[in-house]
């Protein structure tokens, strides 16, 4: 149970209340449904050029190749961010 | 009367317009933000005119969740936590407030019968505005827009466009870029899709119990309810708290600060209190 900053007891050298800790798990959730998002967006818009242009399937597969590494590079920038705090 | 069952079973995807105002379609989720947002300022307006040193029950229960959104921020949010911390415990209480209202007797179940493919449906007057696509979307590019300007604030327009644009080393610039858009686009697409996700299967979860097995049953499902509309509420502010941190911080780390210190406005507050690294990312 949090409690209010009122009720935080207060550290006994500085008579600060203590820094309250932040749950980790909704960026675990975020990340999860980011990769799959990732590939999603690149293939439509891969989709969305190759019918605009009559170049199928080029910019589907560029589309797709960019969103697997667009799902890489999420979980390198969200490790590199967590590590970096 | 409507057939049997069928009528309750049904749900659409999208919000049921209910009636035009000039060009404007009115539909029913956003009735139900409209009714959210009364409920909000009506309590605030309420609870901040009778607001004593020593609060009431009222004002506990009200105070309870922006304090404690508001401790997690400042725990988490580095120096600059002010300036965002109005944001996110808005979030909070919107999302937590549009997705209860679901919840609440009355809410999808009292409408109007309508012929739609030669069936009779009920179209409801107020829909939970969360389970509108168009309400989680709009929500989700207000945070968007929150962290692009804050990381604008902080890293300067031209700061943040290099930082976006342009790779290190610069010949990568060509294939990093696409790969940074879609990677910052995702963020837009999964803040929406998640909330309106849950809520919307969860209206559907609760239509169908209710059609199935009308009595007790329901009131698991309803609890389930209350908690992942809390647990999305929560998501969605610390998500969005934890990419304006981001933005905020990759100024820090480029060294290039540029962000008035809000602390600088607040006195009492402890200037050491953020000097060594927080906890956990939110």
């Amino acid at each position: 149970m949090t409690r209010t900053p009122d009720e935080q007891p207060r550290d006994k050298g500085s008579g600060k209340r203590p820094v309250v800790p932040t749950p980790n798990w909704g960026l675990a959730l975020d990340l999860g449904v980011r990769l799959g998002l990732s590939v999603v967006i690149g293939l439509a818009f891969g989709l969305i050029v190759d019918n605009w242009l009559h170049t199928n399937p080029a910019f589907t597969l560029i589309g797709i190749v960019l969103g697997v590494a667009a799902a890489f590079y999420t979980i390198w920038d969200v490790a590199r961010n967590a590590m970096r705090r | 009367m409507p057939d049997e069952g069928g009528s309750l079973i049904h749900v659409r995807i999208d919000a049921e317009p209910l009636f035009s105002v000039g060009p404007l379609t009115v539909t029913n989720s956003m009735v139900g933000a409209v009714v959210t947002s009364l409920i909000l300022l009506l309590v605030a307006w309420y609870v901040t005119r009778r607001s004593t040193l020593v609060p009431s029950r009222l004002q506990t229960a009200v105070e309870f969740p922006i304090e404690w959104i508001g401790n997690i921020v400042e725990g988490t949010g580095g120096t600059r936590w002010r300036s965002f911390a109005p944001l996110v415990i808005s979030i909070f209480l919107f999302v937590l407030f549009a997705n209860w209202l679901g919840l609440l007797p009355g809410v999808g179940t009292i409408g109007l019968f309508e012929q739609e493919h030669g069936e009779q449906v009920l179209v409801p007057f107020v829909r939970s505005a969360s389970a509108d696509l168009n309400f989680t979307l709009g929500l989700a590019i207000v945070s968007f827009f929150a962290f692009i300007g804050f990381g604008v604030k902080a890293n300067g327009v031209k700061g943040y466009l290099k930082h976006t644009f342009v790779a290190n080393p610069a010949y990568m610039t060509p294939i990093m870029t696409p790969i940074h858009l879609i990677s910052e686009l995702s963020r837009l697409i999964s803040l929406s899709m998640r909330l309106f996700g849950n809520v919307f299967a969860g209206e559907v979860l609760l239509a169908t119990m209710l059609a199935l097995v009308p009595l007790i049953v329901p009131i698991a499902f309803l609890g389930l309810e209350l908690v992942f509309g809390f647990v999305q509420a929560l998501v969605f502010a610390l998500l969005t708290m934890t990419y304006v941190i981001l933005a905020i911080a990759e100024n820090e780390q480029h060294g290039t600060a540029e962000l008035e210190d809000s602390t600088h406005d607040h006195p009492g507050d402890e200037p050491d209190r953020h000097a060594a690294p927080q906890g956990t990312a939110a």
